[in-house]
């Protein structure tokens, strides 16, 4: 069951323990800030993979980049899968150029990730891990 | 009366001027200045005309008040020269109420020949014009009264000077043109200072004016008239140039009827440093003997007559009478100026003179005071420097000391000194002609301002090796090609090396080496600080590794002596450095050109200057004024997609420029502690790039000071997990090329992007 959550002006959706956050068209400090909030109330709720919809997004800049490193750390640290979505081709040069795209898993689109997700939660654990 | 009274010849008459206008060469520019000034238009209404010593004000001025007459605008020309004939205070008031009012009824009257007539104040009363009548009649009255009631001196002084002002007040404008204000001090009574009353009667005037003598004399004056404040623009008279002078002398020889060569009117000028007082001085000496001046011998015969006993003595001799009356004091100071100027600098503590001089503490400072004024000695804190930059004024120094210090006999010293000007006269030229011949490196050096150039035209071996033989087109496109590059500092003051360093005067001209002191990348920093010291080498071949040590090893003499931290040397020779020598200047990090190295430099500088100048006025070129914050970058960057759509970029390019641009943005803001919160941007469109430059205002990241934002962190930015400080490193990696330009406050980032077609 889907829900769609606008409280914290960010707008994201559940899919079972899958949040996909989405994106504004420019990510900055303040509506980077925002979507890393809405990333940690996720995981705290026990979400065990979050996709970012980067659709609308049509410009990023340096400290929304470093505060999606941030997201990066606040999953990793939970264990959670993380996804960059619908990134626009300019936007992937520059994750590319600032290295985040060592860390974090692109996909085409949010279905595309759906997809990759609901793979990765069907597939067994390695023992130990 | 009409009044223009041009001569047969149709030439205007000279009115107060000793010479007819088209004789008076060199001073256009300045004597417009000053006709403007009567116009009313200008800004200021005042003007003081800093005058080196006898470099012609008078005659300057004289000429004004001429061309003032024959213009007959609405303002009266007034011109007043004080005298030492006038004794007093007082005395030099009355004259000066006597002057207003004679120039006054010869303008109304438009009669030239009353500028200089001699008239009493009582005469004048009976021709002055009905519209004058009342304010010159109350001015008059009063003045009999207050010298009838036996008023205080400074009262009638004032009365007198008051002139101007009354007649502005009925509605008569005048222009007064003063003259010789340092001999204001001379008759300054107990209670009146003459030159600070003159020139605050003057500003109050209303009218427009013009204060003119000893330009070190003169500022003081002014400051102390005002409290301080600048209440007129200046004018310097400075030294006729070689040109004018020339001129000069070839008109005054004409006028005076005598004959003369080309190699005697260059000695005279070179002699002479251009001096009008000296120049005609010689001429008319040279009139009265009937001498004819073809030959250095003659040339320099009527030079020492004039010496030692024509007006240049007597002109030399006046001014050391007004400053040591006594003629002991006046035989010691001869002593002391002389002596002093053979030290290697000149230079010595104020107390040591005093000691020398035995003099009281009043008197001593008297004199060192109108030593400085009339530019014998240069005081300077508790230094006192001898000596002076004419060479008539040694010559004259010298013969006297020899006369009355050493008591020589007057025939050996006229004789010597004959014997000494004639040896000197090749000499005198050869240094002339040298000069002439001279690169100008202090010049060049001023020019340097972080411009980018070739390393190719600094280093001779790579430009031997790579350059040398090229067709010029060929040579221009390798030069442009180069991608080594010199960043030139800053550079803030130049002058030659012998103003730090006397003594390399003997062995190089004052204009073959020079210092400049500089800032790399114009970041005003101790770190940045850096000293060029430049010299010219003579070598009729590529100056071997001996030669080129030598000069390295003066100029870091004089970096040591002069205690210069961080210097580049830089060593200039005609053809250039054998490979030894190269190879000793690239072990000393210093710098190597030859004379067509300097010729490309200098041309590239050039360029650059117009290419900057151009770029000041270039016409596809967008401005806009952001506020910080509030996503304001935004709309810089949908501004700049705008621009460079325009020019046909590429979306993915545009994209790389915006986001460049908010990166910029993004600095100005977080870095800058920006006063005002703004960003200034400029987009420049040329034909193959948009230059996108970004300034604020406010501090510099220190980051950005010591290596024009280059950055320490070369992996990549997620490797080493740091959050922050991408942006340069982002810009750098959008466009094509970047850099922070020298501003006084703030950063100025200036980023181009090449456009690609296809």
């Amino acid at each position: 069951m889907a829900e769609l959550a606008t409280g914290s002006q960010v707008r994201s959706r559940s899919v079972g323990d899958l949040a996909v956050i989405y994106a504004g068209d420019y990510l900055n400090k303040l509506s980077g800030e925002r979507i890393e909030r809405e990333c940690r109330r996720q995981l705290e709720m026990g979400c065990r993979a979050l996709i970012i919809n980067f659709r609308e997004t049509e410009l990023v800049n340096s400290i929304g980049v470093s505060i999606l490193l941030g997201v990066i750390d606040a999953a990793e640290s939970t264990g959670a899968q993380l996804i960059f979505a619908a990134v626009n081709h300019q936007t992937v040069q520059l994750f590319e150029m600032l290295g985040l795209t060592r860390h974090v898993a692109l996909a085409t689109d949010e279905e595309e990730a759906l997809n990759t997700l609901t793979e990765f939660a069907a597939t067994p654990k390695a023992a130990g891990h | 009366m009409p009044p223009k009274k041009p001569d047969k010849s149709g030439r205007e008459r000279p009115i107060l001027g000793r010479i007819a206008p088209e004789e008076f060469v060199g001073r256009t520019g300045a004597l417009e200045q000053v006709l403007r000034l009567s116009s009313g238009a200008e800004h200021e209404r005042g003007l003081l005309l800093l005058a080196a010593p006898s470099s012609g004000v008078s005659e300057f001025l004289r000429q004004a008040y001429d061309e003032l007459f024959r213009q007959h605008g609405e303002t009266i020309p007034v011109y007043f020269a004080l005298s030492r004939n006038d004794k007093s205070a007082v005395g030099a008031a009355r004259h000066f109420l006597q002057t207003f009012l004679l120039h006054t009824v010869a303008y109304r009257r438009r009669d030239p020949a009353l500028s200089t007539a001699a008239l009493s104040i009582s005469d004048l009363m009976e021709m002055v014009a009905p519209g004058d009548y009342e304010w010159v009649e109350r001015l008059v009255g009063a003045m009999e009264r207050a010298h009838a009631g036996g008023q205080d001196a400074q009262a009638l002084v004032r009365l007198c000077l008051s002139a101007p002002q009354r007649a502005a007040q009925s509605g008569t404008r005048t222009f007064v043109l003063l003259d010789g204000l340092e001999l204001a001090g001379q008759l300054n009574g107990v209670e009146v200072p003459l030159e600070t009353e003159i020139a605050r009667a003057l500003m109050h005037s209303g009218g427009p004016y013009v204060l003119a003598g000893l330009r070190r004399h003169l500022l003081a004056v002014a400051h102390s008239a005002r409290n301080g404040n600048d209440f007129a623009s200046a004018l310097r008279l400075e030294r006729l140039s070689d040109e004018d002078a020339r001129a000069m002398v070839e008109r005054t020889a004409r006028r005076y009827e005598v004959t003369i060569n080309d190699q005697t009117l260059d000695l005279i000028v070179q002699q002479t440093n251009g001096n009008p007082l000296f120049i005609t001085s010689l001429l008319r000496a040279a009139r009265e003997k009937t001498i004819a001046l073809t030959s250095y011998r003659n040339c320099q015969q009527l030079y020492v007559d004039e010496l030692m006993g024509g007006r240049i003595h007597r002109h030399f001799a006046s001014i050391l009478e007004e400053i040591a009356p006594s003629a002991a004091v006046r035989r010691s100071l001869v002593r002391v100026l002389y002596e002093s100027a053979q030290n290697e600098n000149g230079r010595a503590p104020v107390e040591i003179w005093r000691k020398r001089l035995n003099l009281e503490a009043a008197e001593f400072q008297s004199i060192v005071q109108q030593l400085h004024v009339h530019e014998l000695a240069s005081l300077n804190a508790n230094f006192i420097e001898a000596g002076s930059d004419s060479l008539v004024w040694s010559d004259y120094l010298r013969a006297r000391y020899r006369l009355e210090v050493a008591g020589e006999s007057r025939a050996l010293v006229v004789a010597e000194t004959l014997s000494d000007t004639l040896k000197r006269a090749p000499q005198t030229m050869a240094r002339h002609y040298r000069r002439e011949a001279a690169l100008g490196l202090r010049e060049l050096l001023e020019r340097f301002n972080c411009q980018r150039m070739p390393a190719s035209l600094f280093h001779y071996d790579r430009f031997s090796r790579t350059h040398k033989g090229l067709e010029m087109d060929e040579l221009t496109a390798a030069l442009d090609a180069e991608t080594d590059l010199v960043r030139l500092p800053q550079v803030v003051h130049a002058a030659s090396c012998a103003a730090f360093y006397p003594a390399i005067q003997q062995v190089c001209d004052e204009e073959r080496c020079a210092v400049a002191h500089g800032f790399d990348a114009g970041q005003y920093s101790d770190a940045s600080e850096v000293v060029w010291l430049a010299a010219e080498i003579e070598s009729k071949l590529e100056t071997g590794r001996g030669l080129a040590e030598i000069w390295c090893d003066r100029l870091m003499q004089v970096a040591r002596v002069c205690g210069f931290h961080r210097v580049r040397l830089w060593l200039v020779a005609p053809e250039g450095f054998t490979a030894e020598a190269s190879d000793l200047l690239n072990e000393r990090e210093a710098y190597g050109s030859s004379h067509r190295q300097l010729e490309l430099l200098t041309e590239r500088i050039s360029a650059a200057s117009a290419a900057m100048a151009r770029q000041e006025v270039a016409p596809d070129e967008f401005e806009m004024v952001i506020p910080m914050g509030d996503d304001t970058e935004l709309i810089a960057a949908h501004t700049v997609e705008q621009i460079a759509r325009r020019i046909s970029f590429q979306p993915e390019a545009i994209n790389q420029i915006k986001t460049a641009l908010i990166e910029a943005c993004i600095n100005a803001t977080e870095h800058s502690l920006s006063p005002d919160r703004k960003i200034y941007q400029r987009f420049r469109v040329e034909s193959d790039r948009l230059v996108v430059t970004v300034s604020s205002r406010g501090v510099v990241p220190p980051s950005l000071n010591s290596q024009n934002g280059e950055s320490h962190n070369n992996g990549e930015a997620a490797e080493s997990r740091e959050r922050r400080g991408w942006g340069l490193k982002l810009i750098r990696s959008l466009m094509d090329e970047v850099e922070f330009e020298r501003v006084d406050d703030g950063t100025r980032l200036r980023m181009t992007k090449y456009l690609r077609k296809g």
